[in-house]
């Protein structure tokens, strides 16, 4: 479907992704000084480039003999996971900047390898906290990965098809949100791990000190924070929500309105829940979320019959 | 792809690929750490995974690397967790039965390469329009596709009902609050912990100091 040239298509992804992580800055600030009642302000729109250029300015810090290859590559590779994520969005009826057959699997595994690299920046660093920080993200991600699994496929059914832009087509005149109402939420649940962010924030919590950023600072750690909220973006836009289907606009705006509408949402809920104790959090997505997921999926193959 | 020779940009892409899978598969074995070598040997399968798709199957191709980046994942867990090397830091060596492994990997290499070489393969181009995946799906299952489905489904479900059936907790759940907060028994059969391990009773609460409350 896509007519984009070779060149183009990594030009307007990077176009559009860091869009997307000025946007999910702004908003998350906004919503932050929302739930304190700080009152918002114009301030929040240039904060993100004052953070930047403060976290740039400093010194990127040494630990002892760290895994300097996987270190430098872990941010490279969760800001390439969140573009490639962000390809797969189906924009207008005609065009995905990356239009691939089994596009769900191919989010399934943008989604496993986020673990992989969100690991590796801890492990790499060789020291203390990042390292808990990395093996207690990955009991987390583990178990939220299969939730996605079936949610992702349950959104296939209707749609007869892995690709997303047929999955947006299934959803004309019905939303998935509405068919299977307990897939938007699970998936919300996936979004937050993967950028780990608020209730799900594990990662780089500051209860660990910064998790996985601990002993980062400098260009790597602007890299990383960056790679964070593309990949909240990236989780935003493929909520989908109908994509481009809606009235009076075009659909292209159509989908960033409704990725900006998630990104609010998924940024008030990391200013609003506390971060939830890992333990407790694995045994509920085992025996709680995991069913639900099933039964998402049930319900999603009940209704295609 | 279907039909045409393949353009430059795929050859080039074809031997990148083959050199770093091949080179990261050769670093498992040299390497000295338990997670290195699992996500090495994850970068080979995931070369392995974007040469399939250079050679056109769409979903055999990302299905490779969706797999293996799981399964590579779960089983660096394992490995870390299961063997005596904390976090997976320690050097060790990553070989063992070398010789048996050198012959067996020789003649399977032997054995492919004779296929590749003197293998007479069709040449059939592929309509770009064709459904290569529904293909897939029925030539894999046919018409038992409802049967295999429902059957994937209720494993996955056995699987992790056993697991919770058979899974002791230990901060949140039963009485026995403190397993896995404690050192393992000097003598299991006498049931005697190192001194001064266990002072007050079990389940009173505040014993590893994991501290993951936000």
């Amino acid at each position: 479907m896509s007519g984009l040239a070779v060149w183009a298509a990594p030009l307007l992804v990077a176009v559009l992704l860091a869009g997307g992580v000025y946007a999910a800055a702004v908003i998350d600030l906004a919503t932050g000084r929302s739930v304190a009642g700080t009152g918002l302000g114009p301030s929040a729109l240039l904060q993100p480039f004052r953070r930047a250029a403060l976290t740039v300015v400093q010194r990127p810090s040494a630990t002892e003999r760290p895994d300097v290859v996987m270190w430098l590559l872990a941010p490279a590779l969760y800001l390439g996971l969140a573009a490639a994520g962000l390809a797969l969005v189906p924009l207008s009826p005609t065009f995905a900047i990356a239009d691939v057959q089994a596009g769900i699997v191919v989010w399934g595994t943008i989604e496993s390898l986020v673990i992989v690299a969100i690991f590796l920046h801890g492990w790499s660093a060789n020291s203390l906290q990042p390292l808990l920080a990395a093996y207690r993200f990955l009991a987390v991600g583990v178990s939220y990965l299969l939730l996605s699994m079936f949610v992702l496929i349950a959104a296939a059914i209707p749609a007869e098809s892995l690709a997303t832009g047929q999955i947006v087509v299934s959803q004309h005149g019905l939303w998935n949100v509405v068919r299977q109402p307990l897939g938007l939420p699970l998936f919300l649940i996936v979004a937050l791990g993967s950028a780990t962010w608020g209730p799900l924030n594990v990662a780089d919590g500051t209860d660990l000190a910064g998790g996985t950023t601990a002993e980062v600072s400098g260009m790597p750690l602007l890299m990383w924070r960056a790679a964070r909220l593309a990949m909240l973006t990236s989780f935003a836009a493929t909520v989908f929500l109908g994509g481009w289907q809606g009235p009076w606009l075009p659909g292209p705006l159509w989908v960033a309105v409704k990725t900006l509408l998630v990104l609010v949402v998924l940024a008030a809920a990391g200013h609003r829940f506390a971060r939830v104790p890992t333990e407790r959090f694995v045994t509920i997505c085992w025996v709680v979320l995991l069913p639900l997921s099933f039964v998402d999926l049930a319900v999603a193959g009940v209704g295609a019959l | 792809m279907s039909g045409a020779q393949p353009s430059l940009v795929v050859h080039g892409a074809f031997w990148v690929f083959a050199l770093v899978a091949v080179v990261s598969g050769w670093r498992v074995f040299r390497t000295d750490s338990m997670v290195r070598a699992t996500f090495l040997l994850l970068a080979s399968f995931l070369n392995v995974g974007a040469i399939l798709l250079l050679l056109g199957g769409a979903y055999l191709g990302i299905a490779l690397l969706f797999m293996m980046t799981v399964e590579m994942t779960v089983m660096a867990v394992f490995m870390v967790a299961f063997m005596m090397n904390p976090a997976g830091l320690n050097p060790m060596s990553m070989v063992h039965q070398p010789r048996v492994a050198a012959v067996a990997g020789w003649a399977v290499f032997a054995g492919g390469a004779a296929v590749a070489v003197w293998g007479r393969f069709p040449r059939r181009p592929l309509d770009p329009a064709a459904d290569v995946i529904g293909a897939l799906g029925t030539e894999l299952m046919g018409r038992s596709m409802l049967i295999f489905e429902t059957a994937g489904v209720a494993l996955v479900a056995t699987m992790i009902g056993s697991v919770v059936l058979s899974s002791r907790r230990s901060r949140f759940g039963d009485e026995a609050g403190d397993i896995g907060s404690l050192p393992p028994m000097l003598d299991s059969a006498a049931g005697t912990y190192p001194p001064g391990v266990v002072s007050e009773p079990a389940g009173a609460g505040h014993h590893g100091s994991h501290g993951d409350h936000s």
